[in-house]
């Protein structure tokens, strides 16, 4: 038998994942409708009715490591089912917001989450950051063709998206070892990297995502942004290795196979941005439960799709007066993406990779099917390797 | 009575598709001896019944059959009067609906159904109803707030009321609370206790009479005749009512019972308690006077467990929400934890419960409480076990809150007189052996000493029987205030755990049945089930050997016993079910319109076939309540079984003598078969017991059976609800067959 929980509630914790759910948790009166419904709930881990009793009970600690929290894909079939409007699926979104800014490193990063000030702030931080290495006066006269590394020569550019980068990377590291540490105490003891392998395979196909009634486009939307992603941040990644290395010049033909697969990548990736962003709107509930987080990381990601692709076509049509605005604010995106990756709704592809690795073996055993991968929304997936700046140059 | 008896058969609703209908009416003529005898094709209709009417009015006919439909239907229209004469014989539900038409099996037994009818038409006499001076005065005990309800309520419809209060004040247990449950739009907060409205009211009432401190000695009588003796400090004094309402609420659970440890900690009140806390002044810790900061609630605490309270007592979440709110009133920042089984907020209450349950300071949560401890710093900590959250927990709180259920305060009517004789045992100095019982019951039931609160003159108790769980009432379902007494009934949380809100209306339920029962028996009939009835049994007590079997099977303490033992009948206690009938074994007591002699005459009216004929005849003797409906219910569904039954419906199968059965068997009969009501603790029995007796006097008969050298698979007793018309087919004809395989009665033909 485990050792008894003392109870004293966190008032604190109460009152932020109330106002972030739409104020609906102490709704609840557990009549277990949700964890029925649930495709992916199982009996070992009833989500979400237990965690919206713990919320409603205030205990933080148990939730912050608790793996079910991110083992829901967010599909709202709970949402839609429950009795008393109490909102389970957005219940645990706040949830997922109050794990990720108690996990952050540093811990006063972990503020900026669901502050709309703070991401307004994020983005000027990073456009300030990036006059750093634009090359200011000179590139209105450059010779034309008119190329984007007028505006940011590409070692400079490069170089300091390697710092970013490894920034970045140090800090998400911080975050899956305090993650790791808080699953073993709330009970999650199975080994993780035993299991990385079948989890990101269930990710990848996403089989678990057509469990969900409520949202079956999602899964197709899901899965677009994922696999657009990944598609891109490879893409940019060779190609900013080579061209610092010499070895390729840009801008590169249309049909340069390497051209065309990045192409491709960014249509995927917009289509599937957009279907997240249509079916977070088009159902009441799902609109009534999002939170300022959801919104933040999804308009990043159509953001940075949207410049990306006006980019491209206001570079092919050379014209200065819009050409380097839009990249800049392009780049701009894509750097407050990479520097709130460990403090948004970005880091959900770490912290469930983690989760569904250290439960695979339960849910094996009790027989129910594991999930697969999946944004508490629209996000993205849990890809290998680092995400690269999308679309830096073409 | 000199019969001239007429005969109506109807040819309507099939029956005379089925029936040969003038076969059936020269069998009246011949053998029955009818001086008249007519057939209609719809004996219902306007001319049908008119006939009938100038048949009675020529004095051409004082005793009428109407062979038609089920006598539970057309009552009305077949109706000629309480004191006329009829007979209904059913040839439409259990012979034409019910069997195959134009057989031989079928016309026999129509034909048999019409000797049976006027063999019973035969023995019948016009009931000469009870004509006593009836008080119409009604003597409601308990002045909370179904006392004070039942006591308005009665005052208004224009009765004299008598209400006694144990206590120096009106009100009861509400009168102290400092709030109760919300009763208004939008339920969702608690209200002021508004009953101090109603006493001022009730005590100015000129109908009603409050008697304050005062208690009852001594109720002797019967209803509409009521004697009851009034005590408080200026004396006593005698008065006469007709009907009383039992509206003595509830007591809380005896917390020093629960087993839960801990719970005796000087920080652990009950919810009693807290109310009590609360309407004195702001609630503090009891061990050193602290503020509240939090609370812990320990929903169910005896409610529900079979070794305390074995029921939901339906008020307790309600208190608790009730209660968290009036903390929270005094300590806005209280934190309050419910541990609850299930949170029981019926109807608008469940709105409450969410406005209660949204506050983010307080914690429900489904769980059990194992265990109370005081902590080092003085906190009292609640283990909680069984919850969602996988592990035990603990909750450390300033107070914890026993949630104690409600127990009925009655007086446990058997135990006490169970206690009396084992005393009388002790003074007659019986046999070692007896005294040794008789001090062994003493010291179980010693604490029920000095409970009685009626303080009946019955044979059978001081008080009102209880039939579980400590309420007095009878019968769950079709009459919610009877008690096993005539003309008392329970109102409120006496009857059954409730709230004040229902205890309101309960009480205005129980005062109308008050009533119904004095104007019933001002006209000398019966009350429910058999309302109207005219007839009561008369006792030839010159043939009595003083048994006492009547006096103790009587479920209604009807009937008193002087000192040798010989019955003392009191008619207006009586629901004639005939269950003293059934119990006599020198069958002296009959009714007017039901006697021993009348069903054996009809048993005699049987045709039976030889035994080369291979036509069995079995007899069922149905309740008339539950298995009757049930077996009409078949006809209504043209479920047809076999036509080898003969149907004698008894007023309750408690009514059945075993002299018919073996009058039966001797006869050649060759099965009998006894539909009663469910008996047990689930009973369903109109008379509470009767099938149960019957069930037992068939172990005698059975002894009797051997004797005769039968088979005893010839008798079965079956449990049939009115509900269950569908088993009809399958039930008679599985035990057609099984006494087929007996073989004929060898009794036949002697």
């Amino acid at each position: 038998m485990a050792d008894a929980l003392t109870i004293q509630p966190d008032l604190e914790f109460i009152r932020e994942v109330t106002e972030n759910s739409g104020g609906d948790l102490k709704k609840c009166m557990q009549c277990a409708t949700c964890s029925a419904v649930c495709s992916l709930s199982t009996e070992s881990r009833p989500f979400p009715r237990q965690q919206v009793l713990k919320a409603q009970w205030g205990m933080s600690e148990q939730l912050t490591g608790d793996p079910a929290i991110w083992l829901c894909h967010d599909c709202g079939d709970c949402t839609a089912r429950c009795p008393r409007g109490a909102r389970p699926s957005a219940v645990m979104d706040a949830l997922r917001m109050a794990a990720i800014r108690r996990l952050a490193f540093p811990r006063f990063m972990g503020s900026m989450i669901g502050r709309r000030e703070n991401g307004a702030i994020m983005f000027l931080f990073s456009a300030l950051l990036l006059l750093s290495v634009a090359k200011l006066p000179a590139f209105h006269t450059a010779a034309r063709p008119l190329i984007f590394a007028d505006m940011f020569p590409v070692s400079r550019l490069e170089m300091f998206f390697y710092i970013v980068s490894a920034f970045v990377v140090l800090v998400l590291a911080i975050s899956a070892a305090r993650f790791i540490k808080e699953l073993r105490s709330a009970g999650a003891r199975g080994a993780i990297l035993p299991s990385l392998l079948p989890a990101l395979i269930e990710i990848f196909l996403h089989r678990r995502f057509a469990g969900c009634e409520a949202g079956k486009v999602r899964r197709w939307g899901h899965l677009g942004v994922l696999f657009g992603f990944i598609g891109l941040a490879t893409a940019s990644t060779v190609l900013g290795v080579e061209m610092h290395l010499g070895w390729m010049v840009t801008p590169m033909p249309l049909l340069y196979p390497l051209k065309m697969i990045a192409n491709l990548c960014a249509v995927v990736f917009a289509v599937g941005v957009s279907i997240l962003i249509w079916n977070r709107l088009a159902d009441r509930e799902k609109r009534v439960g999002s939170s300022f987080c959801d919104w933040y990381f999804l308009s990043l990601l159509g953001g940075i799709g949207l410049t990306g692709i006006l980019s491209e076509t206001l570079r092919l049509a050379q014209s200065p007066d819009w050409m380097y605005s839009i990249y800049y604010i392009h780049l701009s995106l894509v750097l407050t993406l990479f520097l709130s990756t460990p403090y948004s709704k970005f880091v959900h592809f770490l912290y469930r990779t983690i989760a569904m690795a250290a439960t695979w073996q339960e849910s094996k055993s009790t027989g129910r099917v594991q999930l697969a991968a999946g944004g508490p929304d629209a996000a993205l997936p849990e890809g290998p390797g680092l995400p690269h700046a999308i679309g830096m140059r073409s | 009575m000199d019969k001239k008896l007429g005969v109506y058969i109807c040819g309507g609703c099939s029956i005379g598709e089925s029936i040969d209908v003038d076969r059936l009416a020269e069998l009246a003529r011949k053998d029955a001896k009818a001086a008249v005898c007519r057939t209609h094709a719809c004996l219902c209709g306007e001319e049908g019944v008119a006939q009938i009417q100038a048949d009675l009015a020529s004095g051409a006919v004082n005793a009428v059959a109407i062979a038609a439909c089920s006598p539970r239907a057309k009552m009305e229209r077949f109706n000629f009067g309480a004191r006329q004469l009829v007979e209904r014989i059913n040839l439409r539900e259990q012979v034409a609906w019910s069997h195959k038409p134009n057989d031989e099996d079928t016309q026999m037994l129509a034909e048999d159904c019409l000797r049976m009818g006027v063999a019973r038409l035969e023995k019948m006499e016009p009931p000469e109803p009870l004509a006593e001076s009836i008080s119409r005065t009604i003597l409601v005990v308990g002045g909370g707030v179904a006392g004070i309800n039942a006591a308005l309520e009665g005052a208004e419809a224009g009765y004299d009321v008598l209400l006694v209060e144990k206590e120096a004040r009106l009100g009861g247990f509400l009168g102290e609370l400092k709030k109760t449950f919300p009763t208004h739009a939008p339920y969702t907060q608690a209200e002021n206790n508004g009953l101090a409205e109603k006493v001022r009211a009730v005590s100015a009432h000129p109908r009603v009479r409050v008697f304050w401190s005062t208690q009852v000695v001594k109720t002797e009588g019967q209803p509409g005749m009521f004697d009851v003796t009034l005590q408080n400090h200026h004396g006593s004094e005698t008065h006469r009512v007709g009907s009383i309402v039992m509206a003595t609420g509830w007591k809380p659970y005896d917390r020093s019972k629960l087993t839960l440890p801990g719970c005796d900690l000087p920080d652990v009140v009950t919810n009693v308690e807290l109310e009590r806390m609360a309407a004195a002044g702001p609630v503090t810790r009891p061990s050193d006077g602290k503020v509240v900061n939090s609370a812990l609630f320990v929903q169910c605490a005896g409610s529900r467990d079979p070794a305390h309270l074995g029921y939901c007592s339906s008020v307790c979440c309600m208190s608790t929400l009730k209660e968290a709110e009036i903390l929270r009133d005094q300590n806005p920042d209280i934190e309050i934890f419910v541990i609850y089984r299930d949170m029981v907020t019926p109807g608008q209450y469940e709105t409450y419960y969410q406005s209660v349950q949204d506050h983010a300071l307080n914690f429900f949560m489904k769980g059990m409480v194992t265990g109370l401890e005081r902590d080092a710093n003085g906190k009292v900590v609640a283990h909680v076990d069984g919850s969602l959250m996988g592990s035990p927990m603990r909750v450390p709180v300033d107070l914890v809150v026993l949630a104690t259920g409600m127990a009925a305060n009655s007086a446990d009517n058997d135990g006490i007189r169970a206690l009396r004789d084992a005393r009388r045992t002790l003074e007659r100095n019986e046999s070692e052996t007896q005294r040794t019982e008789a001090e062994k019951v003493i010291r179980q039931l010693e604490d029920r000493e000095g409970t009685e609160i009626l303080h009946l003159g019955y044979r059978q108790g001081p008080d009102l029987p209880i039939l579980q769980s400590g309420f007095p009432n009878s019968h769950f379902i079709c009459f919610p205030y009877e008690t096993q007494r005539t003309g008392i009934y329970a109102a409120g949380a006496v009857r059954a755990p409730m709230d004040s809100q229902l205890a309101a209306e309960d009480a205005c339920g129980a005062m109308m049945k008050a009533i119904q029962s004095v104007e019933m028996a001002a006209q000398g009939q019966a009350v429910h089930p058999r309302a109207g009835d005219l007839s009561y049994p008369n006792f030839a007590l010159q043939r009595c050997t003083q048994c006492k079997r009547c006096t103790v099977e009587c479920p209604f303490g009807a009937i008193d016993e002087d000192e040798k033992g010989t019955p003392r009948f009191n008619p207006y206690r009586c629901r004639r079910c005939g269950i003293c009938m059934g119990a006599c074994p020198e069958r002296i007591i009959s009714f007017k319109n039901y006697s021993v002699d009348m069903i054996a005459g009809m048993v005699k009216a049987i045709e039976v076939p030889d035994e080369f004929a291979d036509k069995p005849r079995i007899l069922i003797f149905a309740c008339e309540n539950d298995a009757y409906p049930a077996l009409d219910q078949a006809g209504m569904n043209r479920a047809s079984y076999d036509a080898s039954v003969r149907v004698i419906p008894l007023r309750c199968l408690g009514s059945m003598n075993i002299v018919w059965i073996a009058d039966a068997l001797s006869r050649g009969i060759d099965g009998v078969l006894l539909l009663g009501c469910k008996f047990g603790e689930d009973y369903q029995c109109h008379f509470i017991r009767g099938s149960e007796l019957a069930n037992r006097r068939l172990e005698n008969v059975k002894d009797t059976l051997e004797r005769l050298q039968l088979e005893s698979g010839r008798i079965e007793l079956v449990q049939l609800g009115i509900d269950e018309g569908d088993r009809i087919p399958h039930l008679i004809d599985d035990f057609v067959a099984r006494v087929r395989e007996l073989g004929p009665n060898p009794y036949k033909g002697f």
